[in-house]
């Protein structure tokens, strides 16, 4: 990918905002882009909602009518072993795998700044492969990939390894990998390098201007990245089918094969709880921070100034 | 243990860790047969032990997927209907212990059909009638072909050329009259008047439509012109690592009154004829669940046919047709 | 494209240019040593299977025949299909997708990272709980078409099972990979430039086209790129919301690969699939560059 052609030295003009000159399409076009973003988050919100709703719907078995409200499904999926084990599962498997994907990919995308022409195109064509590759076809493959090497272990070691945790996060790492290769680079190409390059004039060690520099700038790519992978894993069905073992099914594959017998309120009851947990944390930790940075007398704050604001 | 969800009592589950000191009992699910075949053929490894349909058996002995059980260790046993033992896909009974059975047929909603059919002829006459539009397929290919082949007078795993050939005439004359090709959710469309026909198994009557099934609107018809009936079973895997559990459980589970609590909890017939004394009395006398002796007689097993490539292509050319 | 390489700042002496070259190389290993492992391999054995013959009780046997290439060429209808599916579902992801990355992006930076955070965290529940409300939503019980035709006096309308159904289940499942590209380039951009550009008296149209859309354009062709693909072999989203009444590639080769057991045949349609994809994208990237002025830039 190229740097795109930004018009250069445009002069920087004292002045206040578009909005404050009452431009009227201005506004127009604000208020266009408001409602659409509220409508999107609607869009994506509408099913949850759903979800949320038959969670607490007192019904015997599988229903998709209202029937009264009721707790009963939370108290059943927090006494179900199999919830409680397969969620903890995804977890277990989630976290390293987006921490893992999250500096690989970072690494590489940074690392592809510095090759040469041939190298750099033989990765970008394997990182596009791993996206093409249907799930389903890379799962098998994988599989097979796994089974035979352990057969050779067994025949070196005498111990033959087992499926679990590790074939699940080392297959997920692959996609996920490529996944923020690709969102680290979309930012870095046509990065502003004047930066780097004042600094690197100002004898500043690579590693100074990177931490000072680069990684700022990256940050919201790098978070982009992590979040998406986790998310990723975390909900993946096909791949973790494929290569996991005993004791190693996670949330998406206790509740796929639970719909065989239709989708209870148990699972709706499972998915509440964890968008209920999510946000919480977020309005909490919102709210601390706010309160924090007031405290220091700052203008910003909230996780935004953590997690992702440069 | 490998299984299907949901498709073990958890009181039965912790009954058996508690008697036998059982402690790490772990219970991972698939959601068809075709993934736990792919999943050993890819050489997955680790259970004890499994459910596959009995259709799928042969195959597994075959690729040495399944250890040959030493029965003297599986008292229970002599509790298992006569009719499920020496059937053609372990005829030693050695590799497989029946667990519960059901059959394919035709769910319908009364009210919704001024007449309902009793064979697959009559079947094929409504879905294209009155039920044009409001008729689902369950999405599994042995099933879907019984009705044609059935219909016409043939085995439902018959791989002849001929008789295939009338069978993809009539799946595709069918294809276009169906709302969905679907196996999971065709109990609610029924229940929301959506359909009124499926071609299925009888899940749903103790689930969706168990209020509907008790005022007798929504019913089950094994067809008259024959069908097949499936049989999941418990096997044990070549490599697992605790035998002496496992045959705890192959035995466990064939008690009769753990055997009931299995059949009331997950309402397929059980094969185990002293468990009857412990299933739901309302259970026992559903003929969709528990299939009078004669019609059982009547059945035919389901054969593992995915080899045939004839099949598949019919298979793959109703799947493209369906809904028009 | 050409690039500096090495990144080396300035022409140093000697082991700085080893010492910048170890760096490159220990930056690249692990993600080299994974696609090496655990796509490299994986992709030469679905080409080997691809020669193969289906074993007796299904999978594969070695062998080396054509007949699976010949096969998954004589059913180009599932690829077709899913090419126009795909295609639509990745306008829609941009549609639905670049204003609220735009929006979320020219936002102040608290709310910009909540609004960010929200737009992931639908994504936390179960996939199959979520179509599964889609199911609710598009039938005809209590749902959206019943709905929206009841305010015009209309009656039940059933929006399951059409290729419209599938398309939302599509635009959902994918937008992320949209968006997320899309906003961490829109991210980057600096207001001062679209100010500067209307205080130049430039249009909102000339702006948009000179200022945002080359800012943007990295991330939309990342995008595009990351939601178009995976279409191409979604097989779930078709079933369960297109009530199996739409047949995509993903589903053909579910048949072959679960309901077949055939995994020649099954890997012979990947493979053409692969290639295919890979000459388009090759060919869309090309197209995408083609003129521009390329500059690589050392970070490090």
């Amino acid at each position: 990918m190229t740097a795109p052609a930004v018009p250069a030295a445009v002069p920087r003009l004292a002045r206040p905002s578009a909005r404050g000159r009452g431009d009227r399409l201005g506004n127009l076009v604000e208020v266009w882009f408001r409602a659409h973003s509220a409508l999107v988050y609607v869009f994506l919100y509408a099913p949850i909602v759903v979800v949320v709703l038959f969670a607490f719907n007192n019904t015997q078995g599988v229903a998709t009518r209202w029937e009264g409200l009721s707790l009963r499904w939370f108290e059943i999926a927090l006494h179900d072993p199999v919830v409680l084990k397969s969620l903890t599962n995804s977890f277990i498997i989630a976290i390293p795998n987006a921490i893992l994907s999250t500096i690989f990919g970072t690494m590489a995308a940074l690392a592809l700044q510095r090759v040469g022409k041939r190298v750099r195109l033989a990765f970008d064509g394997l990182t596009y492969m791993s996206v093409i590759v249907p799930e389903i076809v890379i799962a098998l493959s994988t599989l097979v990939l796994f089974a035979t090497s352990f057969d050779l272990v067994e025949s070196i070691t005498g111990e033959r390894p087992k499926f679990g945790y590790t074939t699940i996060i080392a297959a997920h790492v692959l996609f996920n990998t490529s996944l923020v290769l690709l969102l680290v680079r979309a930012r870095l190409t046509g990065m502003d390098r004047t930066l780097v390059e004042a600094s690197a004039d100002l004898f500043a060690t690579p590693w100074r201007t990177f931490r000072q520099i680069t990684f700022p700038q990256l940050l919201p790519a790098i978070v982009a990245g992590f979040l998406l992978s986790f998310t990723f894993s975390f909900d993946d069905y096909v791949i973790t089918t494929f290569v996991s073992g005993p004791g190693s099914s996670t949330l998406p594959l206790f509740i796929f094969g639970q719909v065989k017998r239709g989708v209870t309120p148990e699972t709706n009851a499972v998915a509440t709880m964890i968008l209920g947990i999510t946000l919480l944390t977020l309005i909490i930790g919102q709210i601390l921070l706010t309160w924090q940075s007031r405290r220091a007398g700052q203008k910003k704050g909230g996780i935004a100034a953590v997690v992702i604001e440069r | 243990m490998y299984n299907w969800a949901a498709y073990v009592s958890p009181d039965n589950m912790e009954k058996f860790k508690t008697e036998f000191g059982v402690e790490t009992f772990t219970y991972d699910v698939y959601d068809n047969n075709e993934v736990l075949i792919a999943k050993l053929q890819g050489g997955a490894s680790g259970y004890d032990i499994a459910a596959p349909t009995a259709e799928y058996v042969p195959g597994m002995v075959d690729e040495g997927f399944l250890q040959k059980l030493d029965l003297s260790r599986l008292p229970n046993l002599e509790y298992i209907n006569k009719a499920f033992k020496n059937l053609w896909w372990d005829p030693t009974n050695e590799y497989q212990v029946p667990k519960d059975y059901g059959t394919t047929g035709i769910l319908y909603m009364k009210s919704l059909l001024s007449k309902i059919p009793q064979s697959w002829k009559e079947f094929y006459d409504s879905v294209k009638g009155e039920a044009s539009g409001k008729t689902v397929f369950v999405d599994s290919m042995g099933d879907v072909f019984v009705f044609p082949l059935k219909m016409l007078g043939f085995s439902a795993n018959s791989v002849e050329k001929a008789e295939l050939d009338q069978a993809r005439t009539i799946l595709l004359d069918v294809a276009p009259h169906l709302y969905a090709l679907e196996s999971n959710v065709y109990g609610q469309y029924m229940k929301d008047k959506t359909t009124s026909l499926t071609l299925g198994w009888t899940g749903p009557l103790g689930q969706e439509l168990k209020a509907e099934h008790d005022s007798g609107e929504a019913g089950y018809i094994t067809p008259s012109d024959g069908t097949i009936f499936w049989l999941d079973t418990w096997v044990m895997l070549k490599d697992a690592p605790h035998p002496n559990a496992a045959y705890a459980w192959l035995n466990f589970i064939q008690e009769p009154e753990i055997q009931g609590i299995e059949s009331n909890y997950n309402l397929y017939a059980t094969p185990n004829d002293k468990a009857r004394e412990f299933v739901d009395p309302a259970i026992l006398a559903d003929t969709a669940v528990f299939p009078p002796e004669n019609v059982i007689a009547s059945l035919e097993g389901s054969k593992d046919t995915s080899g045939n490539n004839q099949r598949i292509d019919i298979w793959e050319e109703f799947k493209q047709a369906v809904g028009g | 494209m050409a690039s500096i390489a090495p990144g080396a700042p300035r022409t140093g002496p000697v082991n700085n240019r080893l010492r910048s070259n170890l760096l490159t190389t220990v930056l690249l290993l692990p993600a080299a040593i994974w696609y090496a492992v655990l796509l490299v391999l994986p992709l030469l054995i679905v080409v080997i299977f691809s020669f193969g013959t289906r074993a007796k009780n299904g999978g594969y046997t070695p062998g080396f025949v054509l007949d699976n290439y010949a096969r998954a060429l004589s059913k180009p209808e599932p690829f077709i299909d899913s090419l126009w599916m795909s295609a639509a579902g990745t306008i829609g992801c941009l549609l639905v997708g670049l204003p609220i990355a735009y929006f979320i992006a020219t936002r102040a930076g608290r709310r910009k990272s909540l609004l960010i955070l929200l737009l992931v965290v639908p994504f936390w529940t179960s996939f199959l709980i979520r179509t599964y409300a889609w199911i609710l939503i598009l039938g005809p019980g209590v749902g959206l078409g019943t709905f929206l035709s009841s305010l015009v006096g209309g009656g039940r309308v059933d929006l399951l099972g059409t290729p419209f159904a599938v398309l939302v289940g599509l635009v959902y499942g994918y937008l992320p990979l949209m968006l997320f590209p899309l906003y961490v380039t829109l991210e980057r951009m600096d207001r001062t430039l679209l100010e500067a550009s209307k205080d130049l008296g430039a249009g909102r149209w000339a702006t948009f086209r000179q200022v945002t859309l080359p800012v943007a354009l990295p991330g939309l062709v990342t995008g595009s790129i990351l939601v178009f693909i995976p279409m191409m072999g979604e097989y779930v989203i078709p079933q369960l919301l297109g009530l199996g009444r739409t047949y995509l590639m993903g589903n053909a080769l579910v048949t072959d690969f679960l309901d077949a057991r055939n995994w020649p045949n099954g890997s012979a349609r990947a493979v053409f699939l692969i290639v295919i994809m890979l000459v388009t994208i090759t060919f869309y990237l090309w197209f995408v560059n083609r003129g521009r002025r390329t500059r690589e830039v050392s970070v490090l």
